[in-house]
């Protein structure tokens, strides 16, 4: 597909995005779209420069943050529209970027790391000690109550949306088409072997540099719009450590290779994060966050993507055929719902009374049985298929007894689906071109 | 200006830088000797704050001795977390990109598990010594201070006597310069860079103890000092016990002269400003390789 | 006839050890130039200064004319000075096929438009001419050493250079690997590229090489054909010891 029919089709995916969100009208879903949306933004950033060349930037924080405070600059001296705050933010995070990385890019990668971070803590440090923006005590900005588009009298925050979604489509595209040209190519080499690349000819530190400009820069307009979403920006939570690790995070998880590898990421763990701080206190969130990275970089550094990719290349080399589709399928779903047991099985385990603490521990010890059969069935382990049977198995009764404790319409459809897929599921694992599939195997095959 | 507020600034810039070089002698070890960006360093050193804190609340103990009793639990932490790292990615040859994001993930584990268990409130330890100070004339030598300095200069000296005598030390420096050497030797240089991560980790324990001593911590001090501890290794030369102390006591004393006369807000920059400028004019430091 | 690449008095220090000592060098066109020395005596140093990778305090490196002190390696490679690595360096990522594009893309576009169609005509061709058209989907890691090797020597035949550095380019091959490589080495050489041969497989640098230079403790000892230069007192000194 072509840049512009690709970035066409992308508009059209936020178009309809925005579209749905409209009629389903409660503004919470554009309260937590927003920041779903703002972070596929942070992670495409992020992996222009860390997925495809390789340097890992700890200091997404502060090229938000400069996004953030140059509307809040500007909302205090001189109030300008949001899509020319956009170019504005663009220019001054692309600038810092350019600068940062000019002094620190000619150095070894793990420099280049430690100085993001450097800089984040020197740039809070101005801000702090910077009373026009409001220093410490942080600034209020008044966000409109509605803004007129095209014609059309739309709430502010639905319009902040519309723009997130409108900079998701457009850094997304950026991702992928430097992906498929020559930039591409050069970022892959410079990644794998900065040595050989130069030897090659490609003209690694301008090509970094190129990176590192445009990372910042779609950071720093992802930031613009903050201040009106919040209403109320300050260094501490601005700066914080938080967005450098969802940065870090979604696309090592979802995947470093490819521009969708982000984007897979902020949904899941954007969602999750959603999910859990409601149910769970927002700390205990982040270390769920910091442990899926953290085993997502030890077990399966390619991310969710490399993980299929790798599975594909060995079940289903030249054609996808439907055992495979299927088993991918089962093992996403095998995932996603043992994270989200986890984040429920934490819930429970806040709560005071014996019989909380037994369904959590229950839960989470079922959570372990979902993310090892996902893990095991896309690496091709020799028991994955026993034990994913068995995951499933399991929640058979499991949502038996959600639905006999609440029979709510929408708890008994919700519950109902969930068992007939996994009985669905537990039908299809014991097929026997399946099982021979697995047992074809050693243990310990291909790993991601 | 007065004589007095100057001595005193460089007194407690000297002693400060002191303790800096113990804050940081891990990293020296972990990233100028073995070459592993362990950002995750400074959640090291306060978990050992907290482990002082505990066993001076909760058992009485001098925090400094609690600080020498989690040695080597310390020790076991270091070991384990190279086996991983090894184990995950340098055998791999994939020590850049993902060591650093699992590093950096610990670090932040670290902290949130941290702030979980203990919240954000600051603590601190009380012991004898930590309200006296000495005075000797214009100079007051706050014990809080003087106590760390020592303990870190006692770690220092004992660290280079090892590094320099021993033959696991020389070993550990043999690594540094050529692995596969140190192969043809029968040394395993695995275990060689197991026992010196370890031993990084190790001094986290007492550096954190020493920390707490000086000033009360909370969960996300840590982030302040990652710039000190790396600004200090680079400048002081990745590897060079000496350099890190030289460089220590830079840094402690510029701190002090602008905390003295400019205020405190300004310090995190300082550290981190210094870093960036020593990485961009001289990346090999003071005293480097 | 002014020589392809002339190095005068290259030196180079790491801190106090001289790795190389005043070099000098003339590599005329066309030719096949073999590179021996022991162990330490600054061959692959030597590599590294010729190709910027690493910076010398003295001497100057011209080509065609053109003198490259300070340049930085990729621009040298875009003027048609490429070297191979001792031990490869292939992007792990990408397949065998994506290796080349890179220097295609980077090293040759420069001083040629390509389309599309002409590069990946020129992969193929690439392939076809070390014998890894099997692989282009490949990967390198599950390559062969030696294949591994032509692939190396084949990245850098991408850029068409005028010059090519075989850094130790047979080291741990079998006897016919050995002999593949140096066949491959004469058809680049007939194909128009100079090559600069650095090895310690003396069979293979007698075959290859019309002159001989011999490097120790990083100062020329000895220039001239090979077979006068083998049985040179000093050469031999240098190998066998007193």
């Amino acid at each position: 597909m072509r840049p512009a029919a690709f970035f066409a089709a992308a508009i059209g995916v936020a178009a309809l995005a925005f579209a749905v969100a409209s009629l389903i009208g409660n503004d919470y879903v554009f309260f937590a779209g927003y920041t779903v949306v703002q972070f596929i933004v942070l992670a495409t950033a992020w992996n222009i420069l860390g997925g495809y060349c390789g340097y890992v930037n700890f200091g997404t924080a502060a090229f938000f943050a400069l996004g953030a405070y140059t509307t809040v600059f500007f909302h205090k001296a001189y109030p300008l529209p949001i899509p020319l705050l956009l170019v504005f933010a663009a220019g001054v995070s692309g600038l810092i970027g350019l600068g940062a990385g000019y002094l620190t890019l000619r150095l070894r990668g793990a420099f280049f790391s430690i100085a993001t971070l450097a800089l984040a803590v020197v740039l809070q440090t101005f801000v702090v000690n910077w009373d026009y923006v409001g220093g410490s005590r942080g600034a209020y900005v008044i966000r409109p109550d509605s803004i007129d588009v095209l014609g059309f009298q739309i709430g502010y925050v639905r319009y902040l949306c519309l723009i997130m979604l409108a900079l998701a489509a457009v850094a997304v595209a950026i991702a992928r088409t430097i992906e498929r040209a020559k930039l591409g190519y050069g970022f892959a080499a410079i990644r794998d072997d900065e040595l050989a690349a130069e030897a090659s000819g490609v003209p690694t530190l301008n090509l970094k540099l190129i990176a590192a400009t445009l990372s910042g820069a779609l950071m720093g307009m992802a930031g613009a719009p903050f201040p009106y979403y919040t209403g109320y920006v300050e260094p501490a939570s601005t700066f914080g450590l938080a967005y450098a690790v969802n940065a870090i995070a979604m696309p090592m998880i979802g995947g470093t290779n490819v521009w969708f590898g982000p984007v897979i990421g902020a949904l899941l763990i954007g969602t999750l994060m959603q999910i859990a701080t409601v149910t769970i206190s927002s700390a205990v969130n982040l270390l769920l966050v910091g442990a899926l990275l953290v085993g997502f970089v030890i077990l399966a550094p390619n991310g969710v993507v490399g993980l299929i990719q790798a599975f594909l290349r060995v079940a289903s080399p030249s054609r996808l055929e439907p055992r495979s589709i299927g088993l991918v399928a089962l093992a996403t779903f095998a995932f996603i719902a043992g994270v989200l047991e986890i984040v429920f099985g934490l819930a429970a385990l806040t709560a005071p009374d014996p019989t909380g603490l037994t369904i959590a521990i229950g839960g989470l010890a079922l959570a372990a049985l979902w993310i090892l059969s996902a893990y095991g069935l896309m690496t091709l382990q020799r028991w994955s298929p026993l034990i994913a049977t068995f995951a499933f198995a399991l929640s058979i009764p499991v949502g038996a007894l959600h639905i006999w404790l609440d029979r709510s319409p929408t708890n008994i459809a919700l519950w109902g689906g969930a068992i007939a897929i996994a009985i669905a599921a537990v039908l299809f694992l014991q097929r026997r071109d399946v099982r021979r599939f697995y047992q074809g195997f050693p243990a310990k095959e291909a790993r991601a | 200006m007065s004589a007095d507020l100057l001595l005193n600034a460089l007194v407690a810039g000297l002693l400060l830088g002191g303790f800096y070089a113990a804050v940081t002698v891990g990293v020296s070890i972990s990233f100028g000797l073995l070459d592993i960006v362990n950002i995750a360093h400074p959640g090291f050193i306060i978990a050992g704050s907290y482990v002082a804190y505990l066993g001076n609340s909760r058992l009485g103990l001098d925090p400094a001795l609690a600080g020498v009793l989690a040695l080597p639990a310390f020790y076991a932490l270091g070991a384990v977390t190279y086996q991983v790292y090894h184990l995950s990615f340098e055998r791999r040859g994939q020590e850049g990109l993902r060591g650093l994001a699992f590093f950096f993930g610990l670090l932040f584990m670290i902290e949130v598990a941290l702030t979980l268990l203990f919240g954000v409130d600051y603590r601190y330890v009380s012991a004898p010594y930590i309200d006296k100070s000495i005075t000797l004339g214009l100079i007051q030598l706050p014990m809080r201070m003087v106590v760390p300095c020592v303990l870190s200069l006692a770690m220092l000296a004992l660290l280079q006597l090892f590094l320099g005598r021993t033959f696991l030390g020389r070993a550990i420096m043999a690594v540094a310069q050529d692995h596969e050497a140190l192969r043809l030797m029968a040394a395993d240089p695995v275990k060689i860079k197991r026992i010196a991560f370890a031993i990084s980790i190790a001094t986290c324990s007492l550096a954190g103890a020493c920390l707490i001593i000086i000033q009360p911590v909370e969960p996300s001090i840590g982030r302040e000092y990652i710039g000190r501890v790396f600004a200090i290794s680079v400048l002081g030369g990745l590897g060079s016990l000496p350099g890190t102390l030289i460089a220590a006591v830079l840094l402690g004393l510029v701190e002090s002269f602008t905390a003295t006369f400019y205020g405190p807000s300004w310090a995190p920059a300082l550290s981190f400003g210094l870093l960036l400028l020593t990485l961009a004019v001289r990346p090999a430091g003071l005293m480097g390789r | 006839m002014t020589p392809l690449l002339k190095v005068a008095g290259l030196g180079k220090r790491f801190g106090g050890f001289v790795a190389l000592d005043g070099v000098d060098l003339e590599v005329a066109e066309g030719e096949r130039l073999g590179l021996i020395g022991p162990n330490g005596s600054g061959k692959s140093t030597l590599v590294n200064c010729l190709c910027g990778t690493l910076a010398h305090e003295t001497g100057a490196v011209t080509f065609e004319g053109r003198l490259l002190n300070g340049l930085p390696t990729h621009a040298r490679t875009r003027l048609g000075l490429a070297r191979t690595f001792q031990l490869p360096r292939p992007f792990a990522g990408l397949s065998v096929a994506d290796n080349l594009e890179v220097p295609l893309l980077y090293a040759l576009n420069r001083r040629r438009r390509l389309t599309a169609a002409e590069t990946s005509e020129r992969c193929e061709e690439l392939l076809r001419l070390v014998g890894l058209v099997d692989c282009a989907r490949k990967y390198p890691r599950d390559l062969t050493q030696v294949d591994m090797r032509k692939l190396e020597l084949a990245r850098a035949m991408a850029a068409e250079p005028k010059l090519l550095i075989a850094d130790e380019a047979m080291a741990g091959l079998s006897h016919s690997e050995v002999a593949e490589i140096v066949s491959l080495l004469i058809k680049l050489n007939e194909r128009g590229a100079t090559v600069i041969l650095i090895e310690h497989i003396m069979h293979a640098v007698m075959q290859f090489s019309q002159r001989l230079v011999v490097l120790v403790s990083g100062r020329k000892i000895a220039d001239g054909r090979p077979e006068e230069v083998v049985r040179d007192a000093e050469v031999e000194r240098a190998y066998f010891g007193q």
